[in-house]
């Protein structure tokens, strides 16, 4: 095994294999600043280029490409406000609130180097864990991954604000999310539900134009409203701020892992996408706030809402090659258009993988790495360039910024009505920012929905009632309560400790 | 204006969910289920929410320190959407790649007090790089305009 692994760096180092990454990150590097055009999209364009490439330079470009476009993904959302990926949304509740803060160093050093280590983390689980994970898979059926969902939703009561009254607003716009999930022709009873007989409804609402609309409408609008540059009147953070990012992580190091191994394991897990691994961590980083005035500080800048989905973020990619190499199941759009790849190159995902090619799949882990690593160090170098790009006059950046909004929605569907579910999803995000109310209950119940109404029926057709029986369905269910109730006992905590 | 947002917003969760849930109760089984589960009590807390807010007292409407006056601030946002629904007719009617130019342009020109010349040097980096990147390179189909293919040009 350690000779296959020696064997993997060694080819990626090779000097057309190397060439063949660095193109790969130059790509990936664009797509992930620019909102709205999606890693998978680009692999899809880029799968045409690998025919005449042996697997180890196709895959070096390929994974090179898109395991750093959640990283720069994560520059445009905490610099602008503007999701880069549907993937790095949850990063801009903290993130972008530092950067108005002239914090935007810090920030970044946190969002790149939880990102780089949460990459890390995420490609050694998949250079450990291929043997081991088999049976866990094999042991997920519908009624598992529906339960992981709930998982998901239950996070909701994390991510709104504390008390009665915030707990209310975090489950309207967490059931409004569910809603809006529906929306599209039901796949058990082929029932088109809230389509107004459009087409266009009919395959339900996109993520990416919601999300662009929900968080860089409201932010652009504020823009206006200001009429300065991002940064206001303070000055953005130099590179001291950027270091003080990257203490961020080592002092918040544990949470740092927590949330890579959340990412990792949603990763791993088939269907539940990368959108969904960004909001568990970011649910579980609120979740380390030990008061209420620590827990008021999310949303609002605080260091550990930016290291937590950064870490995920980057670490569900390599888990997410875990199933789609031990057993050609993909867990995510992405890995099914790499799955494409495999066989364009004449390879089988399966016991091949980890026998005979071997050495290709720790070519795929090395790359991850090399990517990170090498984008990580590139956009380190950038960060005072990137930083003073906040310091612009707002009409300066707001024709552009729209400009790439209007596009990035453009692009999901090439349907002129994304651009209106945008400007709709902006009007509510604005009204929401307005009211006081969370955004992100309603992206993790859009995104969760559409997964636990599907797998729900599943379970209840295939083994009725007896699927609540099943032993990881009750270990999640007590997680999920655990997860619905942390915030309870961290306000009765705080009370106590007030008390005493 | 806070809670004049969210009465607009829970008002609004209600009727949705409200009008969703009556809707769904002509649909079979498997399809009105989760509709019916999530917007019963979705309804519930959207009209908690509503109560709450018409029974407690409305927080006076004041700009902090710094912060832009109110009346300022509503004028300034009326002026965003305005600006961001005219990009939408630009597009809707000229198409991107005439709507994108003109707009950076009159954006620059009309909201940014900025000079002709860089003005038309910023919006050729712009179209340059939209055209350069997403036409050229990436070959997205941006279909042509309304009002231009009504015109015949396209």
């Amino acid at each position: 095994m350690l000779e296959a692994l020696l064997q993997g760096l060694l080819a990626v180092l090779q000097v057309k294999a190397f060439s063949f990454m660095l193109l790969g990150i130059l790509v990936g590097f664009w797509v992930g600043l620019l909102p709205g055009l999606g890693g998978a999209t680009t692999l899809a364009l880029m799968l045409p280029f690998i025919y005449n490439m042996q697997p180890v330079e196709a895959f070096a470009f390929l994974l090179g490409m898109h395991s750093v476009v959640a990283t720069t993904g994560d520059i445009t959302s905490v610099l602008f406000g503007v999701p880069g990926e549907a993937t790095t949304a949850a990063i801009i509740l903290d993130g972008y609130s530092m950067t108005k803060k002239g914090q935007a160093g810090r920030a970044l050093g946190a969002a790149l180097t939880s990102s780089l280590i949460g990459a890390l983390i995420g490609a050694a689980a998949l250079a450990l864990a291929v043997p081991i994970v088999r049976p866990l898979v094999l042991t997920f059926g519908s009624p598992e991954l529906f339960m992981l969902a709930v998982v998901g939703l239950a996070f909701i009561a994390s991510l709104s604000a504390q008390g009665v009254r915030g707990m209310v607003r975090g489950f309207i716009a967490g059931g409004t999310g569910l809603y809006l999930a529906m929306v599209g022709q039901d796949p058990q009873a082929g029932v088109a539900r809230f389509t107004f007989d459009t087409l266009y409804l009919a395959q339900g609402i996109d993520l990416v134009p919601v999300l662009v609309g929900l968080f860089a409408i409201p932010e652009i609008i504020e823009l206006v409203v200001r009429g300065s540059s991002i940064a206001g009147t303070t000055k953005p953070g130099r590179i001291e701020g950027a270091l003080e990012g990257v203490k961020d992580v080592f002092r918040n190091g544990w949470l740092t892992i927590r949330c890579s191994l959340i990412g990792t394991f949603v990763g791993i897990m088939p269907g539940m996408g990368g959108a969904v691994a960004q909001w568990m961590a970011y649910g579980h980083a609120t979740q380390s706030a030990r008061t209420p005035e620590e827990r008021e500080g999310f949303g609002n800048g605080d260091v550990r809402g930016v290291l937590g989905p950064g870490a995920a973020c980057n670490s569900k990619e390599g888990g997410a090659l875990i199933p789609t190499i031990a057993f050609g199941v993909p867990g995510s759009t992405s890995m099914a258009i790499l799955l494409g790849g495999f066989f364009l190159l004449g390879l089988v995902p399966g016991p091949e993988m980890l026998t005979t090619h071997l050495s290709v799949t720790f070519s795929m882990v090395w790359t991850i790495v090399l990517a990170n690593v090498i984008t990580v160090a590139l956009c380190f170098l950038l960060l005072n360039r990137l930083a003073r790009l906040t310091t612009l006059p707002g009409h300066l950046l707001i024709p552009v910024i729209l400009v790439l909004v209007f596009i990035g929605s453009y692009t999901t569907n090439s349907s002129y009505a994304d651009l209106v579910v945008t400007l709709i999803s902006g009007a509510v995000g604005y009204l929401m920012v307005r009211a006081g109310y969370p955004r992100a209950p309603l992206v993790l119940g859009l995104v969760l929905g559409k997964i636990a109404e599907n797998y729900l029926y599943i379970s209840v057709a295939r083994y009725d009632a007896a699927w609540l029986l099943r032993p990881f369905v009750l270990v999640l269910l007590a997680v999920a309560l655990g997860v619905v109730l942390y915030p309870f006992f961290q306000l009765w905590r705080a009370r106590n400790r007030a008390r005493a | 204006m806070h809670s004049r947002s969210s009465l607009a917003l829970s008002l609004a969760v209600m009727v949705v969910s409200g009008a969703g849930t009556i809707a769904a109760l002509d649909w079979p089984l498997k399809a009105k289920l989760f509709p019916m589960v999530i917007g019963i009590p979705l309804f519930c807390l959207a009209a908690a929410e509503v109560a709450w807010i018409l029974l407690s007292k409305a927080p006076e409407e004041k700009a902090a320190e710094g912060e832009v006056p109110p009346l300022v601030a509503r004028r300034r946002s009326l002026l965003g959407v305005g600006w961001i629904l005219g990009l939408l007719a630009s597009v809707v009617l000229l198409g991107f790649p005439i709507a994108v130019p003109l707009f950076v342009f009159l954006y620059l020109k009309l909201q940014g007090r900025e000079g002709w010349i860089f003005s038309a040097v910023f919006t050729a980096a712009v179209w340059g790089a939209f055209y350069g990147l997403f036409d050229s390179l990436l070959h997205l189909p941006f279909p042509t305009g309304w009002l231009v293919a009504w015109l015949g040009f396209s």
